[in-house]
């Protein structure tokens, strides 16, 4: 299937000869005719002119120096001018392989130069072996654009399967937490809506976002430092286990810190910050350290408001699913901690979507 | 080809091995121009050029003519139009005309051996 495309493409096997002397133009006619389909031109205008109507015709140019019109190195000069030299190698034969001759028509570009009277195996060589690179040059970036296109595919399947990963870690943790796995899920899909429909995401590259995006999934890894006394207490906490509770965030980003092919992953700052941040609020009084208004960056700063909204959303082990007219209210109101303005704003505006995601649920 | 007609011309200075290989062993080609070959008319521009002292002309007649003997693999007329060249180009006109005997003596043995 790929040989033929690349014996298809083109039907680079036209050679053209471009003399003034019937007799030259003749011998190598009956030379090479047995390997090409030979064209010719009887002086270097009408040869130019056969070459500009489709170069990709020619598999090499046999050329003439000294003919009326137009002579070879008039030719060779041209054909270089159109950049036409680099895939189409153009030899000249000349019974004037004077120096000054060999000189320009090097400079110029010729692959090679070759003298007349012909020696039959010699041209036929040195025309083959030319004809043969680039005909393997050509078949070769062929083969190069396939294999990156290959490599594209696996990079991403790499990057899919590191997804998986980092979503089969998060979701064991989220098990552990007697949850279904879909809370991940869902700040995903929040994170993401917030950051591309609202102006929340302005100056934010959409690769970045699908960055960000992952690595909300990650902002609770911290979990797994926490005894499952205090994680599934059904009740209240106590100051002391609560204090114990806030550590996961700084757990998280440690931990996340420690994997150490995570750390060279382009979601890692973003994951880092998320896990150590979500619980920071736009007045200070968040935790673990207490950053105020821009001091907490966009990103955790949504993650923050996605998981709150979520939480409150869904039943979780310590209280009871509040119905959406309750979950806003709560917000609104800063029951949860205090949130930027701008970001209750773009919430508020997109909320009846992500609603939606939760009356699915409800109904299975 | 027959074997006398291949003597005669290998006697008259052409390398009919070769001839015949340049024409990849193709002899009604070769046959074919060597019957024009008496009929080019580079050989009387060459003489007249001379006879008229045009230098531009003469090196011309004689370039073109080199080029077809060195095709028909002419040796002897070849190597003396190539001398005869190179004498016209450094500007030796008496040297390069000088050999015009000779010239003629090897051109017309050539025609005489195809013409049979």
């Amino acid at each position: 299937m790929e040989e033929q495309n690349q014996h298809g493409a083109g039907d680079h096997r036209t050679l053209l000869i471009v003399d003034d002397d019937e007799f030259n133009r003749a011998i190598l006619d009956n030379l090479f005719a047995p390997y090409y389909t030979i064209q010719e031109a009887e002086n270097g205008r009408q040869g130019l002119e056969a070459i500009l109507a489709g170069p990709d015709a020619f598999s090499a140019v046999l050329l003439d120096v000294v003919m009326p019109e137009m002579d070879g190195l008039q030719v060779l000069q041209q054909l270089r001018e159109k950049g036409l030299l680099q895939k189409l190698p153009v030899f000249l034969i000349t019974a004037e392989a004077r120096d000054e001759v060999m000189r320009e028509a090097y400079r110029l570009g010729v692959m090679d130069v070759i003298s007349k009277p012909v020696v039959p195996y010699v041209v036929l060589r040195r025309v083959q072996s030319v004809v043969e690179l680039f005909e393997a040059r050509r078949r070769l970036s062929n083969t190069v654009e396939i294999q990156q296109s290959e490599l594209m595919r696996r990079a991403r399947q790499i990057a899919e399967l590191n997804m998986g990963m980092l979503e089969a870690l998060s979701t064991a943790i989220e098990f552990r937490d007697g949850e279904s796995g879909e809370h991940v899920q869902r700040i995903h899909h929040i994170t993401k809506m917030l950051l591309t429909d609202t102006r929340l995401g302005q100056g934010i590259s959409e690769a970045e976002i699908e960055l960000i995006a992952t690595a909300s999934i990650m902002h609770d890894v911290g979990k797994i430092a926490i005894p499952d006394a205090i994680l599934n207490k059904p009740g209240k906490l106590t100051p002391e286990e609560y204090e114990i509770m806030k550590t996961h965030t700084i757990r998280g980003a440690e931990m996340l810190e420690r994997i150490h092919q995570l750390r060279e992953n382009e979601a890692y700052p973003y994951a880092y910050d998320i896990a150590r941040h979500h619980h920071e609020r736009w007045d200070g009084r968040g935790y673990p350290d207490g950053l105020k208004g821009e001091e907490i960056s966009i990103w955790a700063q949504v993650v923050s408001l996605a998981d709150v909204y979520d939480a409150l959303s869904c039943k979780r082990v310590y209280k009871k699913a509040f119905d959406r007219q309750t979950v806003l209210e709560m917000i609104r109101t800063g029951q949860c901690g205090v949130f930027n303005p701008a970001l209750l704003e773009a919430f508020f505006a997109v909320e009846p979507r992500l609603h939606r995601l939760y009356e699915t649920q409800k109904e299975d | 080809m027959d074997s006398a007609r291949r003597q005669r011309l290998m006697d008259a200075g052409l390398d009919v091995p070769a001839a015949l290989e340049r024409f990849m062993n193709n002899e009604t080609l070769l046959e074919k121009f060597l019957a024009k070959f008496p009929a080019d008319p580079n050989h009387d521009r060459l003489a007249a050029a001379i006879a008229a002292g045009d230098q531009e002309g003469a090196l011309t007649a004689a370039h073109t003519m080199k080029g077809v003997c060195g095709n028909l693999s002419m040796t002897a007329l070849f190597d003396l139009l190539t001398r005869q060249v190179a004498a016209f180009r450094a500007g030796d006109w008496d040297g390069a005309v000088a050999m015009m005997p000779e010239l003629d003596r090897l051109y017309d043995g050539l025609c005489t051996a195809i013409a049979k």
